[in-house]
């Protein structure tokens, strides 16, 4: 009898430990629906949901932004920094439960405008902000002939070169053609170092991936069509796996995330890695690896092409906060907040006045000449936002497999998407 | 909640035939209380479990029949399309594989070694308080912390355990503990066993005390040797603990979230992972991206733990009526 109710209770807890641990788990789909602010009022308090670049900077920064916002127009502003692992899954939560965030800072927009959740630029925007930011992100910010993704901030890749390692090797240069990248990185490999650290790990694959599509006069889309597994980029994909096949990369370039790859170079340990200002930033303070930064080279030597990211601040429509949201905006986008912003985090600007002020640094020289014309990925089309996803997780099986194959099937799935 | 009533119903139906009416023996039986008074008490621990347990369940269940966009906003009922679409998801098997072999590996794994710690452990030796404590400290530090730690010891290039392998000429080339599919389950499960031992080892330890030690020296008197006591009297007296063992340890490690996708971030697709990080990658990493069938993926999951743990439990029932 004794034995029979302990099972009952055993069997008992098992059972709602099961549920409730696998409830937990799947949680997030689970919130309460229902509610929303349909309150006609005039918002007088909006919330920011900001992703975090860096532990020191963002929210110190976003902390005296809102006491500014606050003294400037008497709106209070509620700063949420989220780190970038988590910020999908709690906007996301967010928007299930019909609570979105007033603004929302992350790396895509477009899913959203096409949800209609977004305000567009001639409701929130000021003009004197529209007009400042560069053509080229207006350009990458329109869905559907309206400007929605308003950028905070960009990025531009450029190669990252050990320059000790360079001259142990005997190479005087930086690769201009790709053609001198693998003899660069075949020598650097003899020397018992890693040639070329290429990161094609779910992490940012598609990243990577651009920089090379580019300077091989590819592009994930062209005139408004996918254009993924092109003659060019299956010849890039290629050229990529022969790189691995050869040995002049680390070890299963195919599971090696960005980060991990930044961290082979910090460590002194590998010649090449396509790298962005922040790379820049953190190897000047630790001061332990010799390196320079030249653009990076393409397949025959003709001018090389960057890769740009940017971020994006949107807005979300609820009613009663839009005169907020409008003021949120000319506060960010004047001068004194952007700058300090992008200088602090260390990346690059995004509007004409910023390129202007950051000709003063000498070191984003190569950055900043090479911005107004960067290539981006196709982020006004939300098809992309999952595209991306598919390339970070099946990108890398072209280095075990095919190339043609991988992306012949990337191009399926964004067909049959889009 | 069924549960509770199917394993309930036995008992009470056996109590009820001939005994004495129900409602005389309540009203007159010392320490019983009424219905409204032993609700009243109970009300904490039923608001609890409304809100902890079933709340969420019923939530997740019609999320399970939502459809959602990308952006996470909800676009109208999909009926048991998400549950289709999940079953008919050309990685499921390979993750209903691996979750398998992680499961009953680490369990299995996890039982043989406790037990051997735990005899240890329950023997006298001088610094045995020191090695308890020892034997605490991985549960107490956090999962993702540990993970973190293993992926450093099992790094390409400059992780411990290459380093020592090397050193020793084990191996000539580092091994990609990782990234290689050869390894990747078997250092994650390494791991997993990693983090259960304490807890299963002092479940044992408590177990192994509770044994009376008279029964022992009577053994011992008519001349068993220690294997024998050992597989006669110790094991079979530590069925209980080794029941909660098992059954904790397989809902534990079904669920376990942290150690899998911390290992395995850098592979891509589905090769490695388990219901749980398949669950979590269907809605914010994979290509699809969908709330609705991970919301399917997570009921799924709860049935399937469910059915384990009592197909087990019964066929421990079943033994014990048999002998």
């Amino acid at each position: 009898m004794s034995t029979t109710r302990r099972h009952t209770i055993l069997g008992a807890t098992a059972a709602g430990g099961a549920l409730l641990l696998t409830a937990c788990g799947g949680g997030t789909g689970a919130d309460q629906a229902g509610g929303g602010g349909d309150d006609a009022e005039k918002a007088t308090t909006i919330t920011l949901m900001a992703a975090e670049y860096s532990k020191d900077n963002t929210k110190a920064f976003w902390d005296a932004f809102a006491d500014e916002y606050k003294s400037t127009y008497g709106y209070t502003l509620d700063v949420n920094v989220v780190s970038w692992d988590n910020i999908d899954q709690q906007s996301s939560t967010m928007i299930q439960n019909n609570q979105p965030p007033d603004i929302l800072n992350l790396n895509a927009y477009a899913s959203y405008a096409k949800d209609g959740l977004l305000y567009d630029s001639d409701e929130v925007l000021p003009d004197e902000a529209k007009s400042d930011i560069l053509p080229t992100f207006v350009q990458y910010g329109t869905y559907d002939g309206k400007f929605y993704g308003f950028p905070d901030l960009a990025s531009a890749r450029a190669l990252f070169y050990n320059t000790s390692l360079f001259s142990k090797a005997g190479i005087a240069n930086p690769p201009t053609t790709w053609e001198e990248l693998e003899a660069d990185a075949q020598k650097i490999t003899d020397g018992g170092d890693v040639g070329y650290a290429m990161p094609l790990g779910p992490e940012e694959s598609q990243g990577e991936f651009s920089m090379w599509l580019f300077n091989n006069g590819g592009d994930w889309k062209t005139d408004g069509s996918w254009a993924i597994n092109s003659e060019q980029n299956v010849e890039t994909l290629t050229f990529m796996k022969k790189l691995a096949d050869e040995g002049v990369t680390q070890a299963n370039p195919a599971r090696t995330n960005r980060a991990d790859a930044f961290d082979l170079f910090a460590s002194g340990k590998a010649g090449m890695v396509v790298g962005f200002s922040p790379l820049a930033a953190s190897l000047d303070e630790d001061g332990t690896v010799d390196y320079a930064v030249a653009p990076f080279p393409s397949n025959d030597g003709t001018e090389s092409k960057t890769f740009g990211v940017t971020d994006y601040l949107m807005a979300f429509k609820k009613s009663g906060n839009q005169d907020a949201v409008k003021a949120f905006y000319e506060l960010y986008y004047s001068k004194d907040q952007i700058n300090t912003f992008i200088e602090k985090e260390g990346f690059l600007p995004v509007t004409q006045s910023g390129l202007e002020y950051f000709q003063k640094d000498d070191k984003l020289k190569v950055y900043l000449d090479t911005l107004p014309n960067a290539r981006l990925t196709p982020t006004d089309d939300p098809t992309w936002d999952k595209i991306k996803l598919a390339v970070q997780q099946n990108l890398g099986s072209a280095m075990t497999g095919d190339p043609q194959e991988t992306l012949d099937k990337l191009q399926q799935t964004a067909e049959s998407e889009g | 909640m069924t549960t509770t009533g199917d394993v309930q119903a036995p008992s009470s139906g056996r109590a009820t035939p001939g005994g004495p009416r129900p409602r005389r023996r309540r009203s007159t039986g010392i320490g019983r209380v009424s219905t409204p008074v032993a609700l009243l008490w109970l009300a904490p621990a039923i608001a609890l479990i409304v809100g902890v347990v079933l709340f969420p369940a019923v939530m997740l269940f019609r999320a399970s029949r939502s459809e959602y966009s990308i952006t996470g906003l909800y676009l109208g009922s999909a009926g048991w399309e998400n549950y289709s679409k999940v079953l008919s998801y050309p990685d499921l098997p390979v993750v209903l594989k691996n979750t398998l072999v992680w499961v009953v590996a680490v369990v299995a794994f996890t039982i043989v070694i406790s037990l051997a710690l735990a005899q240890l452990l329950v023997k006298d030796f001088p610094g045995r308080r020191f090695v308890r404590w020892a034997v605490i400290v991985p549960w107490a530090a956090s999962l993702v912390i540990t993970s973190q730690l293993f992926v450093l010891l099992y790094d390409y290039n400059y992780g411990l355990v290459n380093h020592v392998l090397l050193g020793l000429h084990v191996i000539d080339t580092p091994i990609s503990f990782l990234g290689d599919d050869r390894f990747t389950m078997a250092s994650m499960v390494v791991v997993g066993v990693f983090v259960s031992l304490p807890f299963t080892t002092f479940v044992f330890i408590a177990g192994l005390n509770a044994i009376p030690t008279d029964v022992m020296e009577a053994a011992e008197v008519d001349g068993a040797s220690p294997w024998q006591r050992w597989r006669r009297i110790t094991l079979p007296l530590l069925r209980p603990a080794m029941l909660i063992a098992t059954v904790l340890n397989t809902i534990y490690v079904f669920n376990s979230f942290p150690i899998i996708y911390t290992l395995n971030d850098r592979n891509p697709g589905f090769g490695h992972d388990t219901l749980i990080t398949f669950m979590y990658k269907l809605a914010f990493k994979s290509q699809e991206k969908d709330v609705g069938m991970s919301a399917a993926t997570g009921v799924i999951n709860v049935l399937i733990i469910l059915v384990v743990v009592l197909v087990y439990l019964k066929v421990v029932n079943w033994r014990e009526e048999t002998r």
